[in-house]
């Protein structure tokens, strides 16, 4: 990656009368520590990176944003905001463009082509974290890891995150701006971790969702960090009624697990952010990609791919199959 | 009473001897660890960093039944608590985000279900010879070897433990634990204490305080909190998992025509917190919720107690998802005093 470019691309589009800010990545405040980056004038561009830790997904970025009440005679700042994007946070942004969460005309679109990024779990397992600055980058075969000085290649296979090893669109599917050659798509792995569970019996299945949810400490991370969660007025939230308790069982903590799953069928772009952010490590990706899978094989709809598809729950064609209804 | 020394090999003895007491102990693999009641017979290893989930839970459970009553009755029904819980193994800084914590339970009349555990709970801790890679418990009052809140601290020293009792309580654990036990000579002491000096010099993050508590009321509209809070998600990780956050909610829960009153965690950096019944929100955006957040811990509070709500155990820097670091944020305080 090309990162003279990168940054001298983000200045030009800060520093561009209709943008408001845009939003990359910077490194993080120790060791291998990556944070997103709030650009609001040309030369803070110059702190931008990509490398294989930028795992976060800016998308949700695009409607977290809270406004206060504007005091009486201001207009409110209607400029675009401006993104960067790999693949999958691409789809993220197709997607919010489907639902109209965003409006075109207000985001420009970065768009990176992604050669995969690292797990940062793994990464802290294998290689542990230091306070003192560390980073990675590509080579041609995998990944080199520089601190102190050293560099240490490391095979591909090692530190792959497992969203980048079963991911089928590196390249952003939308874009303004595109930086960097397309990189070429590679084979996805056999989603190993969705065949585990799908393997175990009826019994086995609800025992290993009643382990994991069982940790759950209902920080919301996994909702919040999700681009595609951005429901002004979510049902976790509710007081009156207070539609899930905010009890912490198994019983509530499986509602609020299975809600958030559902809600997402059909809308999850697989970035992997719920499952990365989560305090507890409970693998919520398994339970998304099993349900994108039942609505790829059974409508054919994959999310987040062109911008101009229809919403899939919101669409209805004669021949959809019913042998699911009782 | 002087310190003795207990031999690892008679530790499952020793974890034997405290029977009739819950045992709560770290447990788990790696980024797991949380403490949770032991299986009878269990001895826990201690041989890890710190718990990904402090262990407040056991003096203040994340969802607390406060009473039941049942629709269209007017009694109601306080559960009992009875049981006695050892934890063991908890680390200095979450022992002493207790002794912090008393002192809201404690303010104005004492809350009796805290009290209550409190009682119930003997704590004993486990010295700190490894510093995890973001602790700063030195910069806020604390240490590797801090005894605030504990009940017995133990440290390790290979082939013993050595154990020294802070109150009553830690010292009829060691005296019922008499026989598997020896007294440890000055030359064991001076051994932890060099241990504790080594572990304290291990500490890499560090933090000047001085004027901060006094300096924040000041900075109310610097523009350091948007800075700060740009990139915050709005999630709990952080003050889930911070031993000495304590925010709570009360709410009423009903089945059927079963209710129960129950205490809840609640986060300051949620949309919900302090939202009001008109729709008013006095912290309606993340900004103001960051700040509150940081104003709690290094201001309110030493206002209110005289003590930093913070003992650097790192958790809310390793675990945030998009690395809002404590440290750095009360750097840039510095900075803008």
């Amino acid at each position: 990656m090309d990162l003279d470019k990168l940054r001298e691309t983000a200045a030009e589009v800060v520093a561009r009368d209709d943008v408001k800010y845009l939003i990359g990545w910077k490194k993080g405040s120790y060791g291998f520590r990556v944070a997103p980056a709030f650009v609001e004038d040309a030369e803070s561009a110059a702190e931008l990176i990509f490398s294989p830790l930028c795992t976060a997904n800016l998308a949700t970025y695009l409607t977290l944003v809270e406004q206060l009440p504007l005091p009486r005679g201001q207009e409110p700042d209607d400029r675009k905001v401006a993104l960067m994007v790999k693949g999958c946070d691409s789809r993220a942004v197709a997607q919010l463009l489907v639902e109209k969460g965003i409006h075109r005309d207000k985001v420009v679109i970065l768009g990176i082509p992604c050669p995969g990024m690292v797990d940062p779990a793994l990464l802290a397992e294998k290689y542990s974290e230091t306070e003192d600055p560390a980073d990675i980058n590509w080579s041609d075969d995998g990944f080199v890891i520089v601190r102190d000085g050293e560099e240490t290649a490391v095979p591909r296979e090692e530190l792959l995150a497992e969203k980048c090893r079963l991911c089928r669109y590196p390249n952003p599917v939308v874009s303004d701006i595109m930086l960097g050659e397309p990189v070429e798509a590679w084979e996805p792995e056999e989603d190993e971790g969705v065949a585990e569970v799908e393997n175990k019996d009826v019994d086995g299945r609800w025992a290993y969702w009643q382990d994991q949810f069982a940790d759950c400490i209902r920080c919301y991370s996994c909702r919040n960090v999700c681009p595609m969660c951005y429901c002004q007025d979510c049902i976790l939230d509710r007081l009156n009624p207070n539609w899930v308790y905010r009890s912490v069982n198994f019983s509530e903590n499986t509602a609020f697990n299975i809600a958030r799953a559902f809600h997402l069928a059909g809308r999850c772009i697989e970035c992997g952010e719920c499952e990365r952010v989560c305090p507890a490590n409970i693998p919520l990706g398994k339970l998304n990609r099993k349900l994108a899978r039942e609505v790829r094989d059974k409508y054919g709809f994959e999310p987040g791919l062109d911008p101009e598809a229809e919403p899939f729950q919101a669409s209805y064609k004669p021949d959809d199959p019913e042998d699911f209804i009782l | 009473m002087s310190a003795m020394l207990l031999n690892k090999e008679k530790w499952p003895e020793f974890v034997g001897k405290l029977t009739g007491k819950k045992i709560w102990a770290p447990q788990g693999e790696g980024q797991e660890m949380r403490f949770a009641p032991l299986d009878e017979g269990d001895a826990p290893a201690l041989e890890y960093g710190n718990t990904r989930v402090p262990p407040k839970q056991a003096l203040f459970p994340q969802t607390e039944t406060l009473f039941r009553f049942q629709l269209g009755r007017e009694d109601v029904e306080v559960p009992e608590l009875e049981e006695e819980v050892v934890l063991l193994g908890v680390r200095p800084c979450d022992a002493r985000s207790m002794a912090i914590v008393d002192n809201l339970f404690s303010w104005e009349e004492d809350d009796p279900y805290y009290f209550k555990r409190r009682e119930l709970v003997t704590l004993v801790g486990l010295a700190c010879s490894e510093p995890g890679l973001n602790c700063f418990c030195t910069s806020v009052g604390g240490g590797p070897a801090s005894t605030e809140g504990l009940d017995l601290l133990m440290t390790d020293l290979g082939e013993h433990y050595l154990l020294e009792a802070v109150t009553e309580k830690g010292e009829n654990l060691l005296k019922e634990a008499g026989d598997l036990l020896e007294e440890a000579d000055d030359d064991k002491v001076k051994e932890k204490e060099q241990l504790i000096e080594e572990s304290k010099g291990a500490i890499k993050r560090s933090l000047d305080t001085e004027g901060i508590p006094e300096g924040l009321p000041g900075l109310w509209e610097d523009p350091l909190w948007q800075r700060v809070s740009a990139s915050c998600l709005g999630c709990g990780t952080c003050t889930y998992l911070c031993p000495t956050c304590h925010c709570f909610d009360i709410q009423d829960e009903v089945e059927g025509f079963a209710a129960r009153s129950c205490r809840m965690w609640d986060s300051c950096m949620f949309g919900e917190y302090t939202l009001h019944t008109s729709g008013h929100n006095p912290r309606p955006t993340r900004r103001e919720r960051t700040r509150n957040r940081i104003n709690h811990k290094y201001s309110y509070f030493v206002d209110k107690f005289d003590v930093i709500a913070c003992v650097g155990c790192g958790r809310c820097v390793n675990l945030c998802p998009v690395n809002i670091d404590i440290v750095e944020i009360l750097k840039q305080v510095k900075e803008a005093l």
